[in-house]
């Protein structure tokens, strides 16, 4: 048995999580509690840590002045927990970090996401699954199209429609599946460490 | 029968899974492990690398997502540091870098290999897809430091590398974003060859990414970490899961079972 503080620490905040399934109780509250903290302590340590590297440490070691600019941008976001009429200020850099945002998955996301998506199901119909492909892919868009009544308008896309969303219903219970096979995993790993790093019975 | 079916205490299938699934971490029982084409398609891209080759490994995975992926990423690290590849290890997710510090340990106390000239950590950086953008065009722009605060112009590994044409293949290890679908943005007009690993949920979801091509191989959540083990003859932890894994499925299909008898019982007795 490891009796280490930080293994035997992390075997027991283990069983406190899943100690939730009998019933909540305390041990799983503190369990809790400390996950939120730590996590939050942990994420403002490592976005200071950040700032400190990109722009403050090169602003005032090397004289990279025209860091003052981003580094004012970042100040300006924290303008919205002002009182009275400032909060306006922290639109300014939201707004350019939307931009940027935007522009940069945009420039990409022609390519990589509409253009090889759609050359991606022209293919032959020589197989099963380039059938189920191109067969899914229709359906699925015919069920989102809402320009025209199912029952009326244009011909097959009623059926179109209908076998979207068997599609989709299969894609549902694959994602299902999936999420149960990884909840699984999940067990394991701490069954894992419980049993075998903790108390060194595997 | 369909009352008691219906008020079975849910603690009894928690228990009875516990169980189920301890056992065979205890005693294997040795269930075959077969190979899926997505693992065979990441293998074949691994194994073509050359000694000196340089990969990029992005760690974008918590503690919370580590155990379905986390194994994903030792399995990789493992087989490259045997092929003498060398690693650039960055993150763009905060908890990121101890995650990949937990991989490269090992070969920090030993077993032949020089942090800086083999491996780097690279640690962190804000900015999610931004972020990625810039690691992209000027990788040592995007990380002034390493994780241990070392100017990374002065490491080794990083004096080879500018932007990521100069790397073999880039790999991301994601839980959600950043993700699969922003390093494939992202890589677009580069020449690495993409791979992915993913927790099991985002496996079907990236699967589109794979049958276009614009990654050459996927690796989704603990399976595929064994069927990676089992396929470069490393057998680790997520292999000796897999017994426990494959009976763990089925308690819970007998459970689903069980719970659409009781409800069909229950509608054909006249019970809502």
């Amino acid at each position: 048995m490891n009796l280490s503080v930080g293994i035997t620490l992390a075997a027991i905040m283990t069983i406190a999580c899943y100690s939730y399934l009998w019933r909540e109780n305390t041990l799983y509250r503190i369990a809790e509690h400390l996950f939120v903290g730590l996590g939050a302590g942990y994420s403002i340590a490592m976005g200071w840590n950040n700032v400190k590297t990109n722009a403050i440490n090169p602003l005032l070691n090397d004289g990279q002045y025209i860091l003052i600019v981003p580094l004012l941008l970042g100040a300006l976001l924290f303008t919205r927990f002002l009182p009275g009429s400032n909060k306006w200020l922290a639109r300014i850099p939201m707004a350019f970090l939307v931009g940027t945002g935007i522009a940069l998955s945009a420039r990409a996301a022609v390519l990589a996401e509409f253009v090889q998506q759609i050359r991606a199901t022209i293919i032959p119909l020589n197989s099963v699954n380039n059938i189920l492909i191109v067969v899914g892919t229709i359906g699925v868009l015919a069920y989102f199209f809402f320009s025209s009544k199912f029952t009326e308008g244009i011909p097959g896309l009623k059926y179109g429609a209908l076998v979207g969303r068997y599609v989709m219903m299969a894609a549902f219970g694959a994602a299902f599946g999936n999420g149960v096979m990884g909840r699984i995993s999940l067990l394991i790993s701490r069954l894992q460490f419980i049993f075998g790093s903790w108390l060194g019975l595997m | 029968m369909e009352k008691f079916l219906a008020s079975i205490d849910r603690r009894y299938i928690y228990i009875v899974l516990l169980l189920v699934v301890l056992f065979p971490l205890i005693r294997p029982i040795g269930l075959p492990i077969s190979i899926s084409s997505w693992t065979e398609s990441f293998y074949a891209v691994i194994d073509q690398l050359q000694a000196g080759d340089i990969v990029v490994m992005s760690i974008d995975y918590s503690p919370s997502g580590g155990p379905d992926v986390g194994p994903q990423a030792v399995a990789i690290f493992d087989h490259l540091m045997a092929k003498n590849v060398k690693v650039i290890g960055v993150s763009f997710l905060a908890e990121g870098p101890p995650q990949l510090q937990q991989i490269i340990n090992p070969y920090m106390e030993g077993r032949g290999k020089t942090y800086g000239v083999d491996f780097v950590n690279l640690g962190y950086a804000a900015g999610l897809e931004t972020a990625i953008a810039a690691f992209n065009a000027d990788m040592k722009r995007a990380f002034p430091v390493d994780f241990f605060n070392t100017p990374t112009n002065t490491i080794p590994l990083m004096q080879s590398v500018t932007d990521a044409n100069d790397v073999k293949v880039v790999m991301n290890f994601a839980t959600g974003i950043p993700g699969p679908a922003e390093w494939v943005r992202q890589l677009a007009g580069f020449s690495p060859d993409i791979l992915i690993g993913v927790v099991t949920v985002m496996g079907p979801q990236t699967e589109p990414y794979y049958q276009s091509g614009q990654i050459k191989g996927l690796l989704s959540g603990l399976r595929s970490a064994a069927e990676y083990e089992v396929r470069a003859g490393m057998p680790g932890s997520a292999a000796a899961g897999m017994d426990a894994q494959s009976l763990g499925h089925v308690v819970i299909i007998l459970a689903m079972a069980l719970g659409n008898l009781a409800y069909f019982l229950g509608r054909k007795g006249g019970a809502k």
